[in-house]
């Protein structure tokens, strides 16, 4: 058994080398998705977003309430005459919010008539958009208690009473598993290793297609002894070391290098990570012994993989989805591999709490059974259109 | 006489391509599940995914130490809020976390002993909350539930406590709300999951069904041993016009029937908010189908193979959904990437169809869009020009050019022998 392995993995390891596309598919995709991922979320939270002002009133305490929403960390100020060329501008995306300073603003809040501050947010900038509230919303507090504590300074309180008096309740948040609420960390963590899932489900059923495409089926299993079985697995020995590299290097380069928020053993997150490569190999052979026509399985594998960074639900979470899809979810390795880092990554669970992750991850092992026999056929008879 | 025979014969060459592309298309079942499953199903597919869009009812546990009056009436309502749902009341910290670590909840809030206390003292009672952060919608759901009781609660507490100073309770509130305000998120009330991706997506499958369609057949061509681009022999290689418009017509054609599907049918299926025009989404849509035809055509021409497409550039399909913005905004984009993202008629098209549909915008508020668009198909029509009339060239010539190359050759040849030659005389 042994010898037959050796002699696939070798013929597999002289085919990527005749043909970069094996190593360009993977190393370098990944390479470059990494490379776009992190720098694109660099900044963790974004600063700095054009919020626009319409300042009907002009006088210090606007001018002011400007100054200081424009010395936020998150907003920075475009000021505009009109409203309606304000909300043209949010229309248009080109700024997250808007915010109307009334007019009488300075002498209303003197004579104690409550003017109004206005604003409206550009929800479908999502984060942008929700951002801005936040940060709109916290600077027209901070004036609203500034004028009251005028007013009670005048009438004699000291600062303690004053705000006790001002904010009688305060709320203290505590982030878990993401302390900064960094987005690039958050997005990364598992947008990289849906990628990866990408590249293994495509690179697997092309490997494992282009065999019958050019028919050189038949000399695969001669390699093998005829013995299905050792050349699947084979070829994906040679997989399994490169792409297990791969994702290591992504757990290495989130989790040691980058610092992203990792509160479990780095260890744990390896041995995650390679059930999660042994997975989505099962899955792409299950795809290429179901359907053994290379174009087609090829687009069923570009099909399901796509959906999978939705089914994952790091974003939107499972729950809030349609009863068909908390099933459907399921066949997604990355929904397994993301719960895995939930447990690990953010509560450090350990095993008492991602076991159930790591039989969901190897029932996916047992899926090839179904398909084997298929693929077998195929690779015998060679009696399925080539293209 | 001579014009018009040429424009007709111009007319049936472009018609021969365009039946020719479109016969190729619907023969090739790779490129038809594509187009079908990916065209037809998947918008549907993923509106239905976020068919509900918000996250309700986030789970949380509640450890009150402070067992008073205002704990309780804190409690009482951040239930009865729409984004939290008091799942467990625990005894200590201890309990919760653990609650917290089975994933039964996604939150806690604490209140410390001394809140009643506190708040009796007039001073500033603190409580805490925790978030589970392994999605930004559970920490957003606990952070906004329990903000919302807490400013209410504040203006509670503080017209109880001016009351109680002689104010009366219209002066109260007159003092404390010095400055009311109203907040609205008129494209995105509830700020919904999905009016906020499926605007982004929807046209991006335009864009990505109709490149990996194209590259697919172009891959096929080229491994046939056909070009991609026939110009037939009579054409002198003078076609290339011809051969664009007859291909890109095949395309367009079946894309702007897709396009209408997905930007005004799908949505109108699942009660998606239509804010825009009919007219201006199907002027949209005819500046970004045809700039979707050129840009496939260019880069499709770098496909030598059928199935390398998937296996080179399948994962520029969320990179491209970034790219529109939607998620981290367009202002804190690095600049390599925002250059980047022009290349891609996706990075436009999206936005304008964000702007239009979504946010109810009009031709005005996208015209720095279109513009965009218009400038990127022209780019795109030269590159593909230029592509097709150098694949020609280059098969045309083949022969030439390995002739050439072999005299080349033979010239180093001699040149390196009388070199060689001359140093041995020399020695």
């Amino acid at each position: 058994m042994w010898q037959k392995l050796r002699a696939v993995a070798l013929r597999e390891l002289g085919i990527w080398i005749r043909r970069p596309i094996y190593l360009v598919g993977s190393v370098l995709v990944l390479g470059f998705c990494t490379l776009f991922y992190l720098s694109f979320f660099h900044a963790g939270v974004p600063t700095d977003l054009p919020i626009a002002v319409v300042d009907l009133d002009g006088t210090s305490l606007s001018r002011n309430f400007i100054r200081q929403l424009d010395a936020t960390q998150l907003g920075s100020v475009r000021r505009f005459e009109t409203f309606p060329e304000a909300r043209a501008e949010m229309q248009a995306g080109r700024v997250t919010a808007v915010c109307v300073l009334p007019k009488g603003f300075l002498a209303d809040v003197n004579a104690q008539r409550q003017p109004r501050i206005t604003f409206y947010i550009n929800g479908l900038y999502f984060v942008g958009g929700s951002l801005a509230w936040k940060d709109l919303l916290q600077m027209v507090n901070l004036t609203s208690g500034a004028v009251q504590r005028e007013v009670l300074r005048q009438k004699g309180l000291n600062d303690r009473a004053i705000s006790g008096q001002i904010r009688p309740v305060d709320i203290d948040v505590h982030q878990i598993g993401n302390a900064t609420m960094n987005y690039g960390a958050y997005i990364s963590n598992i947008m990289l290793p849906g990628v990866l899932e990408m590249i293994i489900v495509i690179l697997v059923i092309y490997s494992l297609g282009t065999e019958l495409k050019y028919g050189t089926s038949r000399h695969l299993l001669e390699k093998a002894g005829h013995d299905i079985v050792a050349a699947v697995l084979g070829k994906l020995l040679v997989y399994t070391l490169l792409f297990t590299a791969l994702g290591l290097s992504l757990v290495l380069i989130f989790y040691r290098f980058l610092h992203f928020p990792f509160a479990g053993s780095i260890w744990s997150m390896a041995l995650g990570m390679f059930l999660f490569v042994l997975a989505c190999e099962a899955v792409a052979v299950t795809i290429i012994g179901l359907v053994p026509v290379l174009r087609f399985a090829l687009s069923i594998g570009a099909l399901y993989s796509v959906l999978g960074f939705s089914l994952a639900g790091f974003t939107l979470p499972i729950e809030a989805m349609p009863a068909p899809f908390t099933g459907l979810a399921a066949i997604y390795p990355l929904r397994a591999y993301y719960l895995f880092y939930v447990q690990e990554g953010i509560y450090a669970n350990g095993f008492a709490g991602w076991y159930p992750q790591v039989i969901h991850l190897l029932v996916f092992l047992l899926l090839p059974l179904l398909s084997l026999g298929r693929l077998q056929h195929a690779y015998i008879y060679q009696d399925y259109e080539r293209n | 006489m001579k014009g018009i025979k040429y424009i007709k014969g111009w007319f049936s060459d472009a018609w021969g391509i365009f039946a020719h592309e479109l016969r190729q298309i619907v023969h090739d079942s790779g490129v038809m599940v594509i187009f079908v499953i990916g065209g037809l199903c998947y918008p549907l597919l993923y509106n239905y995914v976020y068919k509900n869009g918000i996250l309700e009812k986030t789970p949380v546990a509640v450890v009150d130490r402070a067992d008073c009056a205002e704990s309780r009436r804190f409690i009482r309502e951040m239930d009865a809020t729409r984004e939290l749902r008091i799942a467990a009341r625990c005894t200590d910290m201890e309990e919760a976390r653990e609650l917290l670590r089975r994933r039964k909840i996604n939150g806690i809030i604490y209140f410390p002993d001394d809140f009643g206390e506190r708040l009796a003292r007039m001073e500033t009672a603190k409580l805490s909350i925790y978030a589970d952060m392994s999605s930004f919608l559970y920490y957003k759901n606990v952070m906004m539930g329990s903000h919302f009781v807490m400013l209410h609660e504040i203006g509670q507490i503080q017209v109880d406590r001016y009351s109680e100073a002689g104010l009366s309770e219209q002066e109260a509130r007159a003092f404390i709300h010095a400055i009311p305000y109203d907040d609205n998120n008129p494209y995105n009330r509830a700020f919904s999951y999905t009016i906020f991706l499926i605007s982004a997506i929807l046209l991006l499958v335009v864009q990505q069904v109709m490149f990996y369609g194209m590259s697919l057949l172009a891959g096929t061509m080229r491994e046939e041993n056909r070009s991609f681009a026939p110009l037939a022999d009579r054409f002198q290689g003078q076609g290339v016009g011809r051969v664009i418009l007859g291909r890109g017509g095949a395309y367009w054609l079946l894309f702007m029937g897709l396009g209408l599907y997905i930007a005004l049918i799908v949505p109108a299926i699942f009660h998606f908010p239509q804010r825009g025009s009919f007219e201006d989404i199907v002027l949209l849509l005819l500046f970004y189908v045809t700039d979707c035809v050129f840009f496939s055509m260019t880069w499709s021409t770098l496909i030598t193979r059928r199935e390398s497409v998937f296996v080179l550039l399948l994962f520029i399909s969320p990179i491209c959904a970034f790219l529109t913005g939607f998620s981290w905004p367009e202002s804190a984009f690095p600049a390599v990437w925002k250059y980047f993202s022009w290349l891609f008629p996706s990075t436009f098209g999206c936005r304008a169809f964000i702007n239009l549909n979504t946010a109810g915008g009009d031709l005005l508020t996208v015209r720095p869009l279109m513009r965009a668009l218009t400038l990127q198909t022209v780019v795109y029509f030269v590159l593909a020009s230029v592509a097709i009339y150098a694949e020609n060239f280059i098969l045309k010539h083949k022969n030439e050019f390995e002739q050439r190359r072999e005299r080349i050759e033979q010239r180093l040849e001699r040149r390196l022998e009388r070199r060689e030659k001359r140093l041995t005389e020399t020695r």
